[in-house]
């Protein structure tokens, strides 16, 4: 058992932590608010993709650095901390990971060097309507027509959709769930935007008789167990970014209430406003824990289905909790737009309800008791 | 970072638990049942002898101290699996204060008292708490006064818990009180509860656990029973203080209950047909707690590995004190909910079960440790002045 960082996962932090810190800033982000552009910084990206860092997870004869999910998940809770405008857990968890992993030689040679050096952006299409289960697609449909597949319908949520070369996603077949690698430059695919809270760029896709060729089919009909591997990294990832975005913003009240006086004193000096902070942290320090815990798993592909519920549980507590607290110790302050609390709140929100929120979490994680899984050894 | 038990720890694990399964007897468990979880019969000395003797108690602890040498991840493994198999185990002697006197005690201590306590064979009660002095107990007025090499000591202390079957207490005194600031006028005295200036009166608590005041009445010992240096007794009451923060939350026993009550409601039938476990509110609450749960697992964990590390953070320790009490109280509560009536049924009840029974306790005498060892106020300013860097108000 080891709470520490090695070496080369400390390097991972450092390195992501000095960058983000040296180009993410509140007059940086500002230039997003309210779909002024769309949430992504080219810039910054190309940069971070010349030092390695979103593809620390790929093995190195693609290109890559040729670590662990583990270390991935440090980027991704550093990103998370700077709330960078960079499509970290849709591009380098989501896409890149599952297709080293379950792609065929020849979309990997095609794919995975290209999207390392940043000259094609991927992503996947996660989420349906009223459907939080990527391993059982409902929404799209697809046919067979000899090796290729015709795929018809609609995901939503998809992250930087319009920005990106290839979209991952999965479609009902008569005999299973299919998997496909789709270009979105192919006929019959539309992007409708979408204006989400956190201002990331989002869009829904519709399919219409949309032809996918086999060479870009991941997997024909074995893809549920594909896509629920898929969601357990992306859930945990998503519980990474929110770790940093929940950290940063506790320490942002913290510091805030550090400074500010009223009746002459700091009003961190009151104890009702203390023992909010002291919550906070615990509460993250609960989502530390949880998220480290499901990465580290994840990381040696041990199962940790229980693990990684239980950690988006935390993640969609903590964000709602510490977002709240924080609001509330910095007064109005917290809420103006000219101080940077309220866009990590935006965050807290939206990672809160991505892939699946607490209370339809706790619902799942029961039943699965109830079947007998996930009792303690 | 790799959040699993090393292949050598998982064994140590099972030998423990096979170990624990020989060792707790219908009539010891019965005993422990009587005594209300805290130990203190017969069966349970002899059994905490075995233990010692078999080389368990100290097997975190340093070859040279008469441990097995060990780290303090496998002397936790160990306190886990005890309390998980139903033994009230002595933790506050062998966890908290054994540690503290194994690194500040003088010779004689180091010497006689200290491989007893690993031996099984010497219980130390903590007295710190008098009648006006709790959370602020820097103002304690128990003392002890110099006579020649002597120490005459006086006062009274309040809930001295297990004092009634311990052998020594581990006793917090004045003896400066015209320090400039009050806390460094206190030291730590262990006074011999066989003493005849000794003598406790029982306390009953809503939970049915006896705790006492004990009073000191002239009460003379040697020089060889102060520990650690003269008024510098502040330093050992927090280090004691800590540590017995980590050994309170223990995550053994309510993973175990948490157990139970799923199977029990796994195989219930309600009379309107399916199981307990098919309700959507019961699934509810047990996802709830096998989430809190978890965490209180992962914060032991981490406080463990930080202890070997030596690099464990004060408002990390008060964290897991916070998260724990608080957390024992709301998973009584949940699973309470599940099991219904019987939940309210005494042990003694031949109508309950196991579980039920031992939820009504349990959640009667959750609230003790919110804010015995340290109030959770407390904890929590410590959080976030030393966790957080926050200014904090004089006091």
């Amino acid at each position: 058992m080891e709470f520490g960082f090695s070496e080369e996962q400390r390097e991972v932090q450092g390195l992501a932590r000095k960058m983000l810190t040296e180009q993410v800033s509140a007059a940086s982000l500002a230039g997003y608010d309210e779909y002024r552009e769309p949430r992504f910084d080219q810039s910054l990206w190309q940069q971070l993709l010349e030092a390695g860092l979103p593809s620390v997870a790929v093995q190195q004869r693609y290109g890559g650095m040729g670590f662990g999910f583990m270390e991935l998940a440090l980027f991704i809770e550093e990103v998370g901390r700077s709330i960078a405008p960079v499509p970290a857990v849709a591009h380098c968890v989501s896409a890149l990971l599952p297709i080293q992993r379950f792609a065929s030689e020849a979309m990997k040679e095609a794919i995975l060097p290209a999207a390392v050096a940043g000259e094609i952006l991927l992503t996947a299409a996660l989420s349906e309507p009223l459907n939080e289960d990527p391993g059982d697609p409902r929404a799209v449909v697809a046919s067979r027509e000899g090796e290729a597949l015709v795929l018809t319908g609609c995901k939503t949520a998809v992250p930087f959709a319009a920005q990106a070369d290839r979209i991952l996603l999965a479609a009902r077949t008569e005999d299973g769930v299919a998997v496909v690698l789709l270009d979105p430059a192919s006929a019959g695919v539309t992007l409708e935007s979408l204006q989400v809270t956190s201002f990331e760029p989002q869009c829904e896709l519709l399919l219409e008789a949309v032809r996918v060729p086999a060479a870009d089919v991941i997997s024909a009909r074995d893809g549920a167990s594909i896509m629920r591997w898929i969601a357990e990294r992306t859930t945990a990832a998503v519980c990474a970014h929110q770790l940093g975005a929940s950290d940063c913003a506790m320490r942002m009240a913290a510091s805030y209430t550090s400074q500010r006086k009223q009746f002459d004193v700091p009003v961190a000096t009151f104890q009702a406003v203390g023992h909010r902070m002291a919550d906070c942290y615990i509460d993250v320090e609960c989502l530390r824990l949880t998220t480290y815990q499901a990465v580290s798993l994840l990381d040696s592909d041990v199962a940790a289905t229980t693990e990684v519920q239980i950690a988006k549980i935390w993640a969609g507590d903590t964000g709602h909790r510490v977002s709240y607290r924080a609001q509330h110790v910095h007064g109005g302050t917290g809420i103006d737009r000219e101080y940077p609390l309220w866009r990590y709140c935006l965050w807290l929100r939206q990672n809160e309800m991505t892939l699946g929120c607490s209370a339809a979490l706790v619902a799942g994680l029961g039943k699965r008791i109830a079947e007998g899984e996930a009792l303690f050894g | 970072m790799n959040i699993q038990f090393s292949k050598e720890q998982l064994a140590l694990r099972d030998e423990l638990r096979a170990y624990f399964a020989q060792l707790m007897t219908p009539e010891l468990v019965a005993e422990c049942e009587r005594d209300m979880g805290e130990g203190g019969g017969p069966l349970w000395r002899e059994a905490l002898q075995k233990m010692g003797h078999d080389g368990w108690i100290g097997v975190g602890w340093p070859e040279a101290l008469g441990g097995r040498g060990m780290t303090p991840l496998e002397q936790f493994i160990f306190v886990e699996e005890i309390m998980r198999a139903g033994y009230p185990f002595p933790f506050l002697t062998t966890e908290s204060v054994g540690p503290v006197l194994a690194e500040h005690g003088n010779d004689w201590i180091k010497r006689e008292l200290v491989p007893k306590i690993l031996k099984g064979e010497l219980l130390i009660a903590i007295g710190y708490s008098e009648p006006g002095a709790g959370t602020d107990l820097a103002s304690l007025k128990t003392s002890a006064v110099r006579d020649g090499d002597d120490w005459i000591i006086n006062g009274q202390k309040m809930w001295t818990s297990l004092a009634h079957f311990c052998d020594y207490t581990w006793l917090a005194v004045r003896t400066d009180p015209g320090a400039a600031k009050k806390h460094k006028g206190i030291s730590m005295f262990l006074v011999p509860n066989s003493d005849p200036g000794w003598s406790c009166t029982p306390v009953h608590t809503l939970g049915a656990v006896r705790t006492n005041a004990t009073f000191y009445d002239n009460i003379r010992v040697s020089k060889d029973h102060l520990v650690g240096e003269l008024h510098g007794g502040w330093k050992l009451i927090t280090g004691q203080l800590n540590r017995e923060r980590l050994s309170l939350i223990n995550f053994g026993p309510i993973s175990q209950l948490f157990n139970q009550v799923v199977r029990w409601a796994g195989s219930a039938r309600l009379p309107a047909g399916g199981r307990v476990i098919d309700q959507p509110w019961v699934q509810q609450n047990l996802g709830r707690c096998r989430a809190l749960i978890e965490c209180m697992k992962l914060i032991v964990y981490k406080q463990s590995w930080a202890m070997t590390e030596g690099v464990l953070e004060m408002a990390d320790a008060s964290a897991a004190k916070v998260y724990g009490s608080e957390g024992f109280i709301e998973v009584y509560r949940m699973l309470g909910e599940i099991v219904g009536q019987a939940g309210l049924l005494r042990s003694t009840c031949p109508q309950t079960t196991a579980e039920a029974g031992k939820i009504e306790r349990l959640y009667r005498t959750a609230s003790i440790i919110t804010f015995g060892g340290g109030a959770n106020e407390i904890q929590r300013d410590i959080i976030s002045a030393a966790g957080l860097w926050m200014p904090r108000a004089s006091r």
